[in-house]
């Protein structure tokens, strides 16, 4: 809306100084058509009448009456010049100049003597002459001096118009400039800082109120794009979380402690530290589930997996190794301390009444295999482990075994 | 470069070449030529003298700054206008003032001078007439008298116009020479004629022979700028000839030529 008030008021101002211009030319155009014209009919008048007076003047400086006959021919002629003839004052000048020196000359060719007796009344005429042609030059001076200050004058008008249009259109292009900035830079700017921020971390990008609709929707863009940067945030934990744990049980799985398993292993065995792992699986779970249902056994391993994460030690990692299986590593523990700790737990699950949700309990025991994993590799202390377990196993479940050291040569 | 060329030969043919390259340029005389035979010796006709002799100059100048070769031709002055207008005439040096009748058959061109018409007669005729006139002579009072005028001239025109009222009796006739004589042989009692054309013919007579009555007279059409006639078709040659006028009196050539014919200026 305000460029269409700016449109209107320069286009106003345009046609003013437009109507300047042609002011101007029509007045220079008038200098040049009248005026000059005017001038040079004043200069041209002026010049004749001078001549006449001078012609007068050699009537009486002369000697022969050849001489007298071509003065008194230049008077007549140039008495007869459209200039003089046009212009009433100086016509009846010039007519009785001209009189009087053809009478003159008609007495001095009778009698030459008489000439002298006539000059002092030609002296009169020629300087009424003399004050004529000055009165012409100065018309014409006069003339001249208007028309140009006319002319200057409206120039000068003109050209105090055009700074004033200058003047208004730089202060319109200021207030442009400015608009510019506030609604249009400053924004932009904003945006920009924001969206230079922009990360989970930080809140959402806030925005004071624009008028400016563009960038309005520019703004809600950028804050629809920090939402779903939170959105993928969010998706990305999750999927992290499906990556590492075990839905059913909450416990990291297999793949995630493997990895964590060989990192404890590594450290335990470089800082020469004591580390046990260890191997469970669940009694009967076969039969539970074939009893009872699926339901009731992932209720069992539910219940299992929360007694597990609620007795281990917060260094000690447990996972879900297979369908019942579980695996431990307990680092900076002798494979003593793992016993204690496995005995108790074993103790613990096996006095646990589950409740089924059809109203049914049971009790369900649990196999334990440990190993010394202070000196092997991973994969071979889970092996010993397995072993262990095995042996539980075949020794009537419901116990914890301790894997037999095996001795390995150390690597050189 | 090729441009270059081509806008060169664009500027130049703008700028003066007349197509065909001649001109036929009517000067109109003041008197019939004499017969080589009937010539007094040592005496010619001063052809080149006063205002004959200004109008050829100029015509020559006017010819060399457009860049054509001009035939000159002598005429009556009677035979000019029609001439031009026919076309026979490419130029008319016939010292034409401007009317609005005239326009309508030919085209003028910029001033060249100013003239102003004036009645002649011989000292005899004027005392004459001054002894019966009540006034000044002039050609306001004018009445019963016999003028002698060139035949087709603005002074012929208005003097047809006003011949009844003032019982006058026009006699035309075919050069100023004519008039002159008719003068002398007391044919006619005035004569009225332009000015400075005048003045050549009289200052070849002794002094005394002839003297203006009344005063100069520029109003009714006998008087103001004076032009040469150009066919109203050619309109190049108009142009042409404007340029030249004006360049001539730019840089003072027009003011040497007229200072060469007269002692003061007619412009």
């Amino acid at each position: 809306m305000l460029v269409v008030v700016f449109v209107l008021v320069f286009g106003g101002v345009l046609a003013m100084v437009a109507s300047d211009q042609q002011q101007v030319l029509e007045s220079t155009e008038r200098l040049q058509q009248q005026t000059v014209p005017e001038i040079i009919r004043f200069q041209r008048l002026a010049r004749n009448m001078e001549q006449l007076r001078q012609e007068g003047e050699r009537l009486f400086a002369v000697a022969t009456p050849e001489a007298r006959q071509q003065a008194i021919f230049v008077v007549t002629l140039v008495a007869s010049h459209p200039s003089i003839v046009e212009y009433p004052q100086s016509a009846a000048l010039a007519r009785e100049a001209e009189l009087f020196l053809v009478d003159v000359n008609r007495q001095a060719n009778e009698n030459p003597a008489s000439l002298k007796n006539h000059y002092s009344d030609w002296n009169n005429l020629s300087s009424r002459l003399s004050l004529q042609v000055d009165d012409v030059s100065i018309q014409g001076i006069n003339l001249t001096t208007a028309d140009l200050a006319s002319v200057a004058h409206s120039m000068k008008t003109a050209r105090l118009k055009l700074i004033g249009a200058a003047m208004l259109l730089a202060a319109f292009l200021l207030l442009l400039g400015y608009l510019l900035r506030q609604y249009l830079i400053r924004p932009l700017q904003r945006i920009d800082r924001q969206l230079t921020g922009l990360s989970v971390d930080r809140p959402a990008p806030e925005f004071p109120a624009t008028p400016v609709a563009e960038i309005f929707s520019i703004e809600q863009a950028s804050k629809r794009l920090h939402a779903s940067l939170l959105e993928n945030e969010r998706s990305r934990l999750e999927l992290e979380n499906l990556a590492h744990f075990d839905g059913l049980t909450g416990l990291v799985n297999r793949r995630y402690f493997m990895e964590r398993a060989e990192t404890e292993l590594l450290r335990a065995h470089r800082y020469d530290r004591p580390v046990a792992v260890g191997m469970a699986d669940l009694d009967f779970f076969k039969r539970i589930n074939d009893t009872y249902g699926h339901a009731a056994g992932d209720l069992v391993l539910k219940t299992f997996a929360q007694l597990l994460k609620d007795s281990v030690r917060q260094t000690d990692l447990v996972c879900r190794y297979g369908g019942e299986e579980f695996a431990f590593v307990f680092p900076e523990s002798t494979v003593d301390e793992a016993l204690v700790l496995a005995e108790r737990f074993r103790q613990r699950f096996a006095e646990r009444e589950i409740f089924l949700p059809d109203g049914h309990r049971v009790h369900v025991t649990i196999s334990i295999g440990l190993a010394d994993a202070s000196r092997l590799p991973l994969e071979k202390a889970l092996s010993c482990a397995d072993q262990a377990l095995y042996q539980a196993k075949h020794e009537g479940r419901n116990r914890v075994i301790v894997a037999a050291e095996q001795r390995l040569p150390l690597p050189v | 470069m090729r441009s270059c060329l081509i806008l060169f030969g664009l500027l130049t043919a703008l700028t003066g070449v007349v197509h065909g390259g001649e001109l036929q340029v009517a000067l109109g005389v003041q008197e019939m030529k004499i017969p080589p035979s009937s010539r007094e010796a040592g005496k010619g006709v001063p052809r080149s003298a006063g205002l004959a002799g200004f109008n050829e100059a100029l015509a020559r100048e006017i010819c060399r700054r457009i860049s054509a070769r001009c035939v000159m031709l002598n005429s009556t002055f009677g035979e000019i206008l029609p001439g031009v207008e026919g076309g026979r005439f490419d130029l008319g040096f016939g010292n034409f003032l401007r009317t609005p009748e005239r326009e309508k058959r030919v085209a003028f061109s910029d001033a060249i001078w100013h003239s102003s018409s004036r009645l002649l007669a011989t000292p005899q005729a004027a005392a004459r007439m001054a002894s019966q006139a009540s006034g000044e002579v002039s050609l306001d009072s004018l009445q019963g008298v016999r003028i002698a005028v060139v035949d087709g001239t603005q002074q012929h025109a208005y003097l047809r116009s006003i011949a009844s009222e003032r019982r006058l009796t026009v006699i035309p006739l075919l050069t100023m020479a004519e008039a002159l004589l008719a003068l002398k042989e007391d044919k006619a009692d005035l004569a009225l004629l332009l000015t400075l054309a005048t003045y050549a013919m009289i200052s070849r007579e002794p002094p005394g022979r002839f003297e203006f009555v009344g005063p100069p007279v520029a109003d009714r059409g006998l008087g103001g700028t004076v032009h040469i006639a150009v066919p109203k078709q050619k309109e190049d040659i108009l142009s042409q000839v404007n340029q030249a006028i004006r360049a001539l009196r730019a840089d003072g050539s027009y003011q040497r030529i007229a200072r060469q014919f007269f002692p003061f200026s007619m412009d």
